[in-house]
C-alpha cells in the first residue's frame, strides 16, 4: 500500500519539470528502507511507462525537436552506459552520498532560479510604480 | 555541435547514475544555452531520456537490482497521481503550482 501512496505522490510531481522520479527514490529510501541501487532501478521502471505517454502527447502536439533529439539520444545512450556502469559497480554509502550532494545543488539552483525570479518582478513593479 | 554533445553526454552519466536528473539537466540546458521555448524543450527532453532510461535499466537488471513488486505497484500509484495532477492542474495556475512543489521539496532536501 504504501508503494501506491508512493507512486501517486510521485505521479503527482512528475511534470512540474523537476522530475517524480527524485522524489521516488528519496521517499522510497527514506521511509521504506529500500537500498538505494535498488530504489534507482525501480524509478527506471516507474519511469518507462509515463515517459512513452508523455512522448506520445508531445508527438501530436509537435513539442519535440526531433533532429536536436537524436543527436541528444545518442550522445545521451553513451553517457547511460558510463554512468550505469559507476552507479552499480560503486558502494552503497558513496552512491548515497552522490545522490544527496546531487539533489543540494539542485535545490540550490532552483531556489537562486526562484530568487532571481521574484527580484526581476520586483523591480518591474518598481519600473511601473515610477512611471 | 559540440554543445550539444556535451549537454547529451552529461546528461546521460547523471541519467545512468542516480537514474533521474536527466531532465534537470537538459530542460534548463534546452533553454538557456540552445534557445529553445519552454514547452518544446520539456518535450524534447523526455525524448532524450527514454533511451537513456532503457540502457540504464538493461544495465540494473543484469545487476539484480530490479524489484518488480514494489516497481509495478509504485507505476500503478504513478499513473492514478499522474491523471490527478492533470485533473489539479486545470483548477489552479500553472506557476503557482510548480513553484510552490520546488520550493517545499528543495525545503525538505536542505
Amino acid at each position: 500500500m504504501t508503494e501506491i501512496i508512493i507512486g501517486i505522490i510521485s505521479g503527482i510531481v512528475s511534470g512540474t519539470g523537476m522530475g517524480g522520479g527524485t522524489i521516488l527514490i528519496f521517499l522510497l529510501s527514506f521511509l521504506m528502507g529500500i537500498e538505494q541501487h535498488v530504489a534507482q532501478a525501480t524509478n527506471l521502471i516507474f519511469f518507462i511507462p509515463t515517459a512513452i505517454v508523455a512522448i506520445i502527447v508531445n508527438f501530436k502536439n509537435k513539442n519535440i525537436d526531433i533532429q536536436l533529439a537524436i543527436i541528444i539520444s545518442i550522445f545521451g545512450i553513451l553517457g547511460a552506459i558510463i554512468g550505469a556502469n559507476i552507479s552499480i559497480r560503486i558502494d552503497v554509502g558513496i552512491l548515497k552520498k552522490c545522490f544527496g550532494i546531487f539533489l543540494a545543488i539542485i535545490a540550490i539552483n532552483e531556489i537562486y532560479s526562484i530568487f532571481k525570479l521574484y527580484t526581476k518582478q520586483y523591480k518591474n513593479n518598481k519600473k511601473i510604480d515610477n512611471k | 555541435m559540440i554543445k550539444k554533445m556535451i549537454i547529451g553526454l552529461l546528461a546521460g552519466v547523471v541519467s545512468g547514475m542516480f537514474s533521474t536528473g536527466g531532465g534537470m539537466i537538459l530542460v534548463p540546458a534546452f533553454i538557456h544555452l540552445l534557445n529553445l521555448d519552454a514547452t518544446k524543450s520539456r518535450g524534447t527532453s523526455v525524448f532524450c531520456i527514454l533511451p537513456m532510461v532503457v540502457t540504464s535499466s538493461f544495465f540494473y537488471y543484469q545487476g539484480n537490482f530490479i524489484d518488480w513488486k514494489v516497481a509495478i505497484l509504485c507505476a500503478i500509484g504513478g499513473t492514478i497521481g499522474g491523471y490527478c495532477r492533470c485533473k489539479i492542474i486545470k483548477k489552479i495556475a500553472r506557476k503557482v503550482y510548480e513553484n510552490s512543489f520546488c520550493s517545499i521539496f528543495n525545503l525538505c532536501f536542505l
